[in-house]
């Protein structure tokens, strides 16, 4: 007898799915102590993690991979896969031991080998990675055994340390990668760290397993899932709704919601990030009066209370507190009317204003469109009138290569390591394409510091670089930009100084 | 009619050619036109100018521009699209990987438009006449005045946050796995036997679908009742109540298959414009899309991934307006040749 589905059976059955489909459930507001759900705001770029420098996916690099030396939550340089590091005095040569204890996700034993592959051999291949230029300046690496090696420079690299635990610094898997090919091992990675790579979906989501012959501290919650939620008020709806249980760069006005409710730690960090404005030398900006007017006009408190919800600190030299460049007693006074006065040497006033191009970037980091108007109006009290325009960040290298960023440009620095170098060092240097500001005064005492190889001298150097590159209006540093992060009460984590918000530091408690 | 169907397939195969040539050159041309560097962005910052030019150099972008396109052309037929400047993998698999979600999210928007449009036409047609008629008219105005990106927002916060109802990131629950062998999840899952999988995968399909349906059926709607309009003063529906049959079955049996067929042809625009306009939708939702993807390439100037998708978009279309107009020979007898 043929079966007739009766319009009836077909609707019981419909609603019956829909049921089973739809029934509400609420989303677990507490997770089963081995796993944890995050919701991140970018995905990597790739699994390769010395392809390119991303701020954004340090973190998950750092559970997946190692550094050779990584950093404490106050950021001092501590050991790692390297035991020990000895920088020679003239800074051109560095003698490493490794552990002999570490393990890829594959059961290779990694050795001085892999280290040379990583920052010597693959560097020299010619595959395009961003490491190819931090460690361009690597003339060898001398294995002298499997855990000890010694690397040459060209020249002196006084922050070649740092550099080891900053930015695609990780140690890849030679044999694998030389096995399996480029292709393979971006579509199932291999590091040494805390979590292996258990799922990736791109654009969607990150999993992360524990890896149980770690050689370090084992991570306490045994899987990770990373969810990429892009825009922040999916973030914000996502740990409302419990469906994730920590996220980071929701909008502060949000974070101070959380506050107020129980459940929650909500938190607004300032972090190792500068938001400065970058100025040139030329045009209406050659005038030093101009300068020092503009920054006088700003009122960085203001712009903190204001977008940071005064958690934001006010800076006056291109370096964070507690860092070694930082000046705690250097101050750069908001003076609207010193502001003026300085403009007034140069025939400018509010009626004839001198006029100025600004640029911002709009959604590259938190209220940067909403803080360079506020500069613009500040700036229109005392006489400067800024023509402002947006740029992508894309678009950022490619203007300031060819020289035509304007006089000022707002932009967010990032330095997870605090040394000096890679603030001011970096920001200042003529030879980088970091600063549109190029002269030869501030540009040659730079330039002179990244050949410092004595570390005390080295900060004591930058220190007054700072002051004076301020005083003289090369930099204008606005304020420390902070990371919000909300998670559920119960779950902990590492706070670092730089923002790191680590997969291996979260546990439930 | 099988024929005419494979005659008509036949001739938009021959015309796709020419209409995607000219798509793409555009496409090629306009990208090149914007002021962004792709050998840049494709280097580390700190890339010296010389570098640059060589990269510049080995990328081709020193030729002319008609030289450019047919390198890339050349490519394309080999079904080489070129590589994503920020991701650093072939456009073409990228584009390969994630099209699959958006198509499943689009059929899935497309077929509840369809289902909310005929049976909100119909309701409004019944409803002519009556009292509530102008009421029923103003709230299909007001769905058309919403477009699907509030719609998703607003969705998101009534069933995610504010009665926790459904999920609205990524496509399956934390803890529960990805299948990939078509790239459909909701068939994958029941190809790997997980039941679990395929009702979560619902779930989350749930509000990005309706956000897409909802803002898309209220034109369905109103083209469907207007057809309805139009029929039913045709002769065959007189004689059909004269031979006593129902008024209701004058409605579904013989009106509606007639008003059914313009409605067809807006389906089939609407559903391109659904297409793109699952964009937002995904990242909203964090659905790993096409639109998803896009969003980054335009973020990150990925000329190549922006081309790829853009010419896959086309394609869509194209092939979306054949269908349509192959079901349209279906159901009009009188666009059958003998």
């Amino acid at each position: 007898m043929p079966f007739k589905l009766q319009r009836r059976s077909f609707l019981q059955m419909a609603l019956g799915s829909a049921a089973a489909i739809g029934a509400p459930t609420r989303i677990a507001s507490a997770a089963a102590a081995d796993t944890a759900t995050v919701g991140w705001p970018n995905d990597v770029p790739s699994w390769d993690p010395n392809q390119r420098f991303t701020p954004d996916a340090q973190p998950i690099f750092k559970a997946v991979y190692d550094q050779p030396l990584d950093q404490d939550p106050q950021l001092k340089l501590i050991p790692h896969l390297i035991k020990s590091w000895t920088l020679a005095a003239d800074a051109q040569s560095m003698a490493v031991e490794l552990r002999d204890d570490v393990t890829f996700h594959n059961g290779d034993r990694m050795t001085a080998e892999d280290f040379r592959y990583t920052f010597f051999e693959r560097i020299k291949s010619g595959i395009k990675l961003d490491t190819a230029n931090s460690w361009k300046k690597v003339q060898d690496i001398v294995i002298e055994s499997p855990t000890k090696a010694t690397m040459k420079f060209d020249s002196p690299a006084p922050t070649a340390p740092q550099w080891l635990a900053f930015l695609g610094s990780y140690v890849v898997p030679k044999r694998y990668i030389e096995s399996q090919g480029l292709e393979n091992f971006l579509k199932n990675p291999v590091g040494s760290g805390p979590y292996r790579l258990a799922e990736y979906e791109l654009n969607s989501r990150i999993v992360l397993e524990r890896y149980d012959n770690y050689w370090g501290p084992k991570a306490k919650i045994p899987r990770i899932t990373i969810e990429i939620v892009k825009d922040p008020s999916a973030r914000v709806a996502a740990i409302q709704s419990g469906q994730v249980d920590c996220t980071v760069n929701i909008p502060v006005l949000e974070v101070e919601r959380f506050q107020k409710q129980s459940g929650f730690a909500a938190e607004i960090n300032p972090i190792t990030r500068v938001i400065l404005l970058q100025v040139r030398a030329d045009l209406a900006f050659a005038d030093k009066n101009v300068r020092l007017a503009a920054h006088h006009a700003v009122d960085k408190a203001a712009l903190s209370k204001a977008f940071y919800g005064g958690a934001a600190v006010p800076l006056a030299v291109l370096a964070t507190p507690g860092t070694p460049g930082y000046l705690p007693d250097f101050t750069f006074k908001y003076d609207p009317a010193l502001a003026k006065e300085l403009l007034a040497k140069s025939d400018f006033s509010p009626d004839h204003p001198v006029t100025i191009g600004f640029a911002t970037t709009n959604g590259q980091f938190p209220s940067d469109y909403d803080i360079a108007r506020a500069i613009v109006q500040m700036w229109k009290k005392v006489g400067i009138d800024a023509d402002l325009q947006v740029i992508e960040y894309a678009k950022y290298f490619e203007l300031n290569r060819g020289a035509k960023l304007p006089e000022a440009t707002l932009y967010s620095w990032d330095n997870a390591t605090g040394d000096p170098e890679i603030f001011s060092g970096y920001q200042l240097n003529p030879k980088m394409p970091f600063s549109p500001w190029k002269d030869e005064d501030i540009g040659g005492k730079v330039l002179t510091l990244f050949g410092v190889a004595d570390y005390d001298k080295r900060i004591a150097g930058y220190r007054e670089l700072e002051r004076y590159a301020v005083e003289n209006g090369a930099t204008m540093p606005l304020l420390q930009s902070v990371v919000t992060v909300v998670r559920k009460r119960d779950l902990q984590y590492t706070k670092y100084g730089n923002g790191w918000l680590l997969p291996q530091t979260l546990q439930w408690t | 009619m099988i024929a005419t169907v494979a005659q008509l397939v036949a001739r938009r195969l021959l015309a796709a050619i020419p209409i995607l040539l000219i798509v793409s050159a555009l496409l090629f041309c306009a990208l090149r036109l914007l002021p962004v560097d792709p050998a840049a962005m494709s280097l580390p910052p700190n890339a010296t100018i010389a570098e640059i030019e060589a990269q510049r150099r080995a990328m081709g972008l020193d030729r002319p521009l008609p030289e450019q396109y047919l390198i890339w052309l050349g490519g394309a037929l080999h079904r080489d699209f070129g590589r994503s400047i920020a991701l650093h993998r072939d456009a073409g698999a990228l584009v390969a990987a994630t099209l699959p979600v958006t198509i499943e999210l689009a059929l899935a928007a497309m077929a509840l438009a369809a289902f909310l449009g005929v049976g909100g036409g119909l309701l409004l047609f019944h409803l002519r006449g009556t009292l509530v008629e102008p009421a029923a008219d103003l709230v299909s105005i007001l769905l058309l005045s919403i477009p699907e990106f509030l719609w998703g927002l607003i969705l998101l916060f009534v069933f995610g946050v504010l009665l926790q109802l459904l999920p609205f990131t990524g496509q399956v629950a934390p803890g529960l796995p990805l299948p990939h062998i078509t790239g459909f999840l909701l068939l994958d899952s029941l190809l790997i036997g997980r039941f679990d999988v395929f009702l979560s995968a619902c779930r989350h399909l749930i509000l990005p679908t309706a956000a897409l349906g909802l803002a898309f059926s209220p034109t369905i709607m109103r083209v469907l009742r207007s057809s309805l309009f139009d029929v039913y003063h045709e002769d065959y529906i007189q004689q059909a109540r004269l031979r006593g049959v129902s008024e209701r079955r004058v409605l579904v049996g013989h009106a509606l298959k007639n008003a059914a067929l313009p409605t067809l042809t807006l389906a089939g625009v609407q559903f391109g414009i659904l297409f793109s306009g699952t964009l937002l939708i995904e990242v909203i939702y964090s659905f790993p899309g096409m639109g998803n993807l896009m969003v980054d390439a335009v973020r990150n100037a990925d000329l190549p991934l922006i081309q790829a998708i853009g010419l896959t978009y086309c394609i869509v279309v194209l092939l979306i307006n054949t269908i349509v107009d192959a079901l349209y020979i279906v159901l009009n007898p009188k666009l059958r040749v003998r």
